[in-house]
């Protein structure tokens, strides 16, 4: 809707360098919401946090990794063009650093515990719509673990594409943007994932 | 038609609930993540970093469980070591030889000396007949050996 605003204005609809120049007008965009720094910390970090609690199951780790996310894109912030959104590219330094801990993680097998790891209990004071009886509340509890239980299970790619598409709520082709995948190899890895999650679910009925 | 007999299948049914079931506990997921999510943002940086109680307990036991592993790998080696160091002691002491042996020994040698010159001392005079007697045995033995070289030749 702003970018049709925008190029109403200008006048430039339709003309043979509008393309250019609504990315200039994008990139500009983008470059003015990356000089104040603090707001963009303040915007995005909760949903940076999200996306990594979600994916790691892991309090320290999402916290240190979401504090990384924003030191890197801080650092390479003259290399952002403009050509995706802000929240794109930030989702995409969160998923390379998810995809980086989980492989360092798998190289350090004698670290298999984790103190600030989630737990149901984590949930105790969370209630699906904010109502129910307790026992409502308590199989909604169990049927998150097990959710929960499952997504330990998926792979880095899988997990990334669950949690964009479950937690975010993300488009598939919107996905496909954020990871840097094909649409068909988004729609493999979600459909693998909930095969994983649906079995993992089945096999605790 | 075809959804009618779609619908009174059993299984597609079952299949239906399964994925129904399915849809719920993902949206659930999706709530309680959110949930967790806003209540982390909340909380302050230190308050999140605070380690659980079971994580205190383990920081307070590391060193203390480090401590008991190096007591008892150093305990026997240091026993070890102890022991090997009084053992070696003896052997020390038998092997360094003491002043009176030194003597001794010196003395030894004098006496071999002085026996070797007496042993290659010239024959006395009283002993010169079986010095003779040796000396002819010698060579008849040797003319024997030319003999039976000859012979062989």
């Amino acid at each position: 809707m702003e970018e049709i605003a925008t190029t109403a204005a200008t006048g430039v609809a339709g003309g043979p360098g509008a393309g250019n120049e609504l990315a200039i007008e994008k990139r500009e965009q983008a470059m003015l919401e990356l000089a104040d720094f603090d707001e963009v910390v303040r915007v995005y970090r909760p949903r940076i946090l999200r996306f990594l609690l979600s994916a790691l199951s892991d309090r320290d780790a999402a916290e240190t990794l979401t504090q990384e996310c924003f030191l890197k894109a801080w650092s390479a912030r003259h290399q952002f063009r403009g050509d995706s959104s802000l929240s794109t590219w930030l989702t995409r330094i969160a998923v390379n650093l998810m995809r980086d801990h989980l492989r360092s993680r798998s190289l350090r097998f004698w670290q298999k515990t984790r103190g600030s790891a989630l737990d149901v209990m984590d949930i105790s004071d969370w209630a699906p719509d904010g109502r129910g009886t307790p026992e409502s509340v308590a199989l909604a509890r169990s049927r998150v673990a097990e959710v929960w239980k499952a997504v330990e299970k998926l792979s880095a790619q899988q997990r990334a594409v669950f949690v964009l598409r479950f937690v975010e709520e993300m488009e598939l082709d919107e996905i496909a943007g954020t990871i840097g995948m094909n649409l068909s190899t988004v729609k493999s890895h979600l459909y693998r994932a909930l095969a994983i999650v649906r079995e993992r679910m089945g096999g605790a009925q | 038609m075809k959804i009618r007999r779609v619908a009174a299948d059993p299984a597609a049914g079952e299949t239906r609930e399964e994925v129904r079931e399915l849809a719920e506990a993902l949206s659930l997921y999706g709530s309680a993540m959110r949930h967790l999510a806003e209540q982390q943002s909340a909380s302050p940086w230190i308050e999140a970093r605070r380690p659980s109680r079971g994580m205190r307990l383990r920081l307070l036991l590391a060193p203390a469980m480090a401590a008991a592993v190096t007591a008892a790998v150093a305990l026997p080696v240091y026993s070890h070591l102890h022991h090997h160091h009084h053992g070696m002691a003896p052997i020390a002491q038998i092997t360094q030889p003491s002043p009176a042996q030194t003597r001794a020994s010196v003395d030894d040698s004098a006496l071999m000396t002085q026996i070797d010159s007496e042993v290659s001392q010239d024959v006395p005079e009283a002993l010169q007949p079986l010095a003779d007697l040796s000396e002819q045995t010698a060579s008849s033995t040797t003319s024997v050996s030319e003999k039976k070289h000859v012979s062989q030749e």
